[in-house]
């Protein structure tokens, strides 16, 4: 698998180059185009690591689903010789691919769009407080069993890649993905709920340990805010 | 007349230069964003009453379309979309023609005919629109959409296009709406129909659409007879 990432930073595409007879998982929706060689299958979005047979794979569908992935993927392979895909998501902002590692990766859950066919997706609980931010009560935690496997992420504006040393605070609405060795917790961003909610910051996510974060340089939620207040009432 | 593309790829905006007096641009209504004040504006209904109306309803375009005429060599006019977006431009070489999705019309040289095209059942079914934009003849011809445009260079082997992303296309394609992966796909892989681009040429594609930006925004308005959000702590703020 090749990837390029063209029209960076805000309409950003990726074009994956598969070799023949290479899979890639995608969300659905995310294609745009592809080589008519490609073969593309609707499955539930099911672990990989195998096992469980179809009660398992009914359970990590529907953990995909809590943290508001589909319930369905599409899988695509290269047949008769390599083929291309060419990928995105729906709101303006950058790209990036992102490399699961031993340690793996923690997502915010829209940011999935695609992942090399190695890599276990699972949804996890963020805590209860996050039940109070916009973001989600679920996160997707993505696993990998060996080198080299991959997570293709989406975001709002521009990805800013940087090093957690010790501790650190991040508003949660800027959040796409972490090393997993990182601990977290998600907390008032300042000592009481009615300061934390004037503060305009509201919920944010405590860094503790050694690791990258990637955020996103743009909230959609206060981005949709101030659009949506802009624009005259819906009726339902 | 020569022009460039700058500001690509999210902002983008066309420089033409004339070379010679009386050469002209065609320019949709409100394309135009600068030019120089001897340039003579004339606005008109190209292609008669009738045919203006055509491209209108059918085409998306505007019914009126002004002409600028050089007065001299050297002079520059500067056209933009609406959306921020790509442009891309097109030597037209009056064999071929270009069909281009509605709205994304942005000018082009006088020599080039602009005419609605039924797509038929096929622009139908695939949720692209049943006309597209026609463009025949010769000299440059721009094209605007919302995010990036990409270009793909169709060969013998075919290249498959969501129909929500297609800008425009050339000629010598021929395109059949398919449908991938079978019916579970169609209803549950969010993809389903998809157009089979085959022959030679280019397609063009918008790496982001503006409907779906507004999809998002939509719930974010403030519904009818509610308070905007928070209630109690909106007085507060």
């Amino acid at each position: 698998m090749q990837c390029e990432l063209l029209y960076q930073p805000v309409s950003t595409m990726a074009q994956i180059r598969l070799n023949a007879g290479e899979q890639f998982l995608v969300e659905p929706g995310a294609m745009i185009g592809m080589s008519a060689n490609m073969d593309m299958r609707t499955g539930l979005a099911s672990s990989n690591q195998g096992g469980g047979g179809l009660l398992g794979k009914l359970a990590t569908a529907a953990g995909r689903m809590l943290t508001g992935e589909s319930f369905f993927q599409n899988t695509y392979t290269a047949q008769n010789g390599p083929g291309e895909l060419l990928l995105a998501h729906t709101l303006p902002g950058d790209m990036a691919m992102l490399e699961v590692g031993q340690q793996g990766l923690k997502l915010q859950s829209t940011a999935f769009v695609a992942s090399t066919t190695g890599v276990n997706i699972q949804a996890e609980f963020g805590g209860a407080k996050t039940f109070f931010a916009s973001e989600g009560l679920f996160l997707i935690s993505a696993t990998a069993q060996r080198a080299g496997e991959h997570l293709l992420v989406g975001a709002f504006g521009g990805i800013q890649e940087f090093q957690c040393d010790g501790s650190l605070v991040i508003d949660t609405g800027h959040l796409v993905a972490w090393d997993a060795n990182l601990s977290f917790n998600v907390t008032k961003a300042a000592g009481g709920w009615i300061s934390s909610y004037l503060s305009g910051e509201g919920l944010v996510c405590k860094f503790n340990g050694q690791g990258r974060i990637w955020m996103q340089t743009r909230n959609p939620q206060e981005y949709g805010t101030l659009i949506g207040s802009l624009l005259p009432p819906r009726t339902n | 007349m020569h022009y460039e593309i700058r500001q690509r790829p999210n902002f983008s905006i066309a420089l033409v230069t004339f070379d010679a007096p009386g050469e002209e641009l065609v320019v949709e209504a409100a394309a135009m964003v600068a030019k120089d004040s001897a340039l003579v504006m004339k606005t008109s209904m190209r292609g008669g009453l009738l045919g203006a109306a055509k491209r209108k309803m059918l085409g998306g375009e505007s019914l009126f379309q002004n002409t600028f005429t050089a007065s001299k060599a050297g002079e520059t006019i500067w056209v933009a979309p609406a959306a921020e977006g790509d442009m891309l431009a097109f030597d037209m070489d009056g064999v071929q023609p270009v069909y281009i999705s509605s709205g994304n019309y942005i000018a082009s040289s006088p020599d080039i005919v602009l005419d609605s095209s039924f797509q038929g059942g096929k622009g139908f079914f695939s949720g692209t629109s049943l006309f597209m934009l026609e463009a025949k003849g010769r000299g440059p011809l721009f094209i605007g959409s919302y995010g990036g445009i990409h270009p793909i260079q169709v060969g013998p082997e075919g290249y498959i296009v969501d129909n929500y992303h297609i800008v425009a296309f050339t000629g010598g394609l021929q395109y059949n709406v398919k449908r991938v992966g079978g019916m579970k796909s169609m209803f549950l892989g969010g993809e389903g129909l998809v157009c089979h681009f085959h022959g030679q040429g280019t397609v063009w594609v918008a790496t982001r659409g503006a409907a779906a930006l507004a999809r998002f925004i939509n719930p974010f308005r403030p519904t009818e007879g509610k308070s905007k959000s928070g209630g109690l702590l909106d007085m507060v703020s």
